[in-house]
């Protein structure tokens, strides 16, 4: 086990180098130049000479990514051409409303997976209907289910909130869910819920039919398993036989695959924060595209990038530990 | 024996099932090839010039001579649909089609290969598939500036590694088949052996993946279009036109709806078109 972690913490090292590296190398050949964002565009000669001597510009490329990398091991992630802040300062706000986002989504996308699983594996009345249009929907780009979401949601029912988080955040930790309760605001706490349903809901689907459906192709081989026969031939009630004969046996490729889909959500979010103008990390960076602002795009690639690979990670770890055969 | 049999012929049964299933087959099939009609001849198909306005502003479907309505300019929808469906379609097809040109070449090399070249090519493979790809290629568009032909560079570095984990794996397993092995010991070059012996075992199963992949692509370049980082500000783009549109949903809902449906279609012709291949492949072998 021991072996198995410090292998896998390699690699994850690896990883987070090569993604820093590639990221060091666009910037390097991005347009927009730091200096003369940063002094105006009339600056002079020697000024400009000067600040890119302050700022290094003017060392060899190595010495430069080395730099590049001390700044990223102390949260330097430079400063954004458009805030004129460090990326650092804008994610504080931006970062908890897109991690919060991203959670209520999953959980959201576990619940629709197994929906479509067991309704396929159990053949229950009416699933194929709900899972078609689950299929549909995972085919459409998510700003049209966006679209979709807020016309129906909004302004046909005016059921939802269309844009942004809600209630403004009191602190302390920028995840509403919890500063409102903390505040015991309840009235605050469920306007969080209402605003986070339909960019959770377009964000979820998606990851749900990826995740659905490999459950159910484990779940419906377990049920034809001589165990599970055995089982309930022993006079089990059906449901007692999936909770604990089938759905412990068939959820070890589904778990891998909802870390899988879990990274791809923070990728996913760009667009959905946009249409949504959810005031996160990914909206930042839908924001810093038409402007060209580099060093906020590098820097939202790189958060979500590391966090894409932590979260592959953690998942690797979680499936060895709940089955030992995987560590070899 | 023969009088075992039951009396109803077996092959009827079988039959019936298979032309069934086949006729599906062929309509599934048939699909991406309209698509591919639509977007060769969409310019022509264009009653109107996509960038000029040329009627109304902001025209519902349905009004006369402009059957998908007008944008907040007075450009033709439908015009401009049809352009953007354009290229849409044929930068998926381009897309998957180097990802599995860079991807299979390097998958059948180091499936063939074996030994250190496998080992170097496929952790190389692996670094790349283990990286977010989404959001590098949001990075190298970024960095190397909107553009189609830029956007397809970006989503192409990105694409590849899956072709290749895919491609090798098959081209290992057909490369110890005997009527390889048999070709190694007649003595013939490894180009050769690659190109007459493997390469046309790969064929299906490349056919088949790259087919059930056109669909991710199109709905990722729509939404690097959606967020910017397609074709510049005129261009007929179905991303971009309704990133543009979005202020316009409560008011006018066609200008932001009308192309995004647009990539819903050709994401579903994709995906339906690629299910049909598979079973087209599947049941031939």
């Amino acid at each position: 086990m021991i072996a198995f972690l410090a292998k896998r913490l390699g690699i994850t090292i690896v990883l987070l180098f090569t993604l820093s590296a590639i990221i060091f190398f666009l910037e390097s050949i991005a347009p927009g130049d730091p200096v003369k964002a940063y002094l105006g565009a009339n600056a002079s000669r020697v000024d400009v000479l000067a600040e890119r001597h302050r700022l290094g510009l003017d060392e060899p490329t190595i010495v430069q990514f080395g730099r590049f990398l001390a700044g990223l091991a102390h949260g330097d992630l430079g400063v954004s051409f458009r805030t004129h802040r460090a990326v650092t300062a804008d994610f504080a706000v931006y970062l908890p409303a897109t991690i919060e986002l991203v959670v209520f989504a999953f959980v959201f996308a576990i619940l629709l997976a197994g929906g479509f699983a067991f309704s396929a594996a159990l053949r229950l009345p009416g699933s194929s209907v709900y899972r078609g249009i689950l299929l549909v929907g995972s085919t459409a780009p998510p700003f049209l289910l966006a679209i979709f979401g807020i016309v129906l949601f909004y302004q046909q029912l005016d059921w939802l909130p269309a844009s942004g988080r809600g209630p403004d955040d009191a602190g302390p930790t920028g995840f509403l869910v919890i500063d409102t309760l903390a505040h015991a605001d309840l009235p605050g706490l469920a306007s969080t819920f209402q605003h986070l349903l339909l960019p959770g809901l377009v964000l979820a689907i998606a990851p749900a039919i990826g995740i659905g459906r490999i459950l159910r192709s484990s779940l419906e081989s377990t049920l034809s398993a001589d165990y599970v026969r055995t089982a309930r031939s022993k006079g089990l009630s059906g449901g007692r036989v999936l909770v604990s004969h089938v759905l412990r046996n068939s959820i070890g490729p589904a778990i891998s695959m909802s870390g899988l889909q879990l990274g791809f959500m923070f990728a996913g979010v760009v667009v959905v924060e946009q249409v949504f103008s959810w005031p996160g990390i990914g909206n930042y960076l839908a924001n810093s595209i038409p402007v060209s602002d580099f060093p906020a795009i590098a820097a939202v690639t790189l958060v979500l990038g590391a966090i894409y690979i932590a979260t592959n990670a953690v998942v690797d770890l979680l499936q060895a530990a709940a089955d030992p055969r995987l560590v070899t | 024996m023969t009088l075992i049999t039951s009396p109803v012929p077996r092959w009827r049964a079988v039959s019936t099932g298979f032309v069934a299933g086949r006729r599906l087959t062929v309509v599934l099939v048939s699909l991406p090839m309209l698509m591919t009609l639509l977007a060769l001849f969409g310019r022509i198909l264009a009653p109107h010039d996509p960038v000029q306005p040329v009627g109304g502003l902001n025209l519902p479907p349905g009004s006369d001579g402009f059957p998908l309505g007008t944008d907040a300019i007075g450009r033709d929808l439908l015009s401009r649909t049809l352009y953007g469906v354009q290229a849409s379609w044929f930068s998926a097809l381009l897309v998957v089609g180097v990802g599995l040109l860079i991807g299979g070449l390097i998958g059948v090399i180091a499936g063939v290969t074996g030994g250190w070249v496998d080992a170097v090519l496929m952790r190389v493979t692996d670094l790349f598939l283990a990286l977010p790809g989404v959001l590098v290629s949001i990075a190298i568009v970024a960095a190397l500036g909107a553009g189609l032909g830029n956007t397809l560079i970006g989503v192409s570095i990105v694409w590849w590694p899956y072709y290749a984990r895919i491609l090798r794996g098959e081209a290992k397993s057909i490369a110890a088949r005997p009527h390889v092995e048999a070709a190694r010991l007649a003595g013939i070059s490894r180009p050769r052996l690659i190109l007459r012996h493997v390469l046309p075992g790969v064929v299906p199963t490349a056919v088949v993946t790259a087919s059930l992949d056109v669909g991710n692509v199109v709905l990722l370049l729509a939404g690097l279009s959606f967020l910017g980082l397609g074709q510049s500000a005129p261009a007929p783009e179905l991303g971009s036109d309704t990133a543009r549109a979005l202020s316009q949903l409560l008011s006018e809902w066609w200008v932001p709806v009308v192309p995004g449906l647009a990539v819903l279609i050709v994401s579903l012709v994709a995906n339906l078109g690629g299910d049909g291949i598979r079973t087209l492949v599947t049941n031939r072998r």
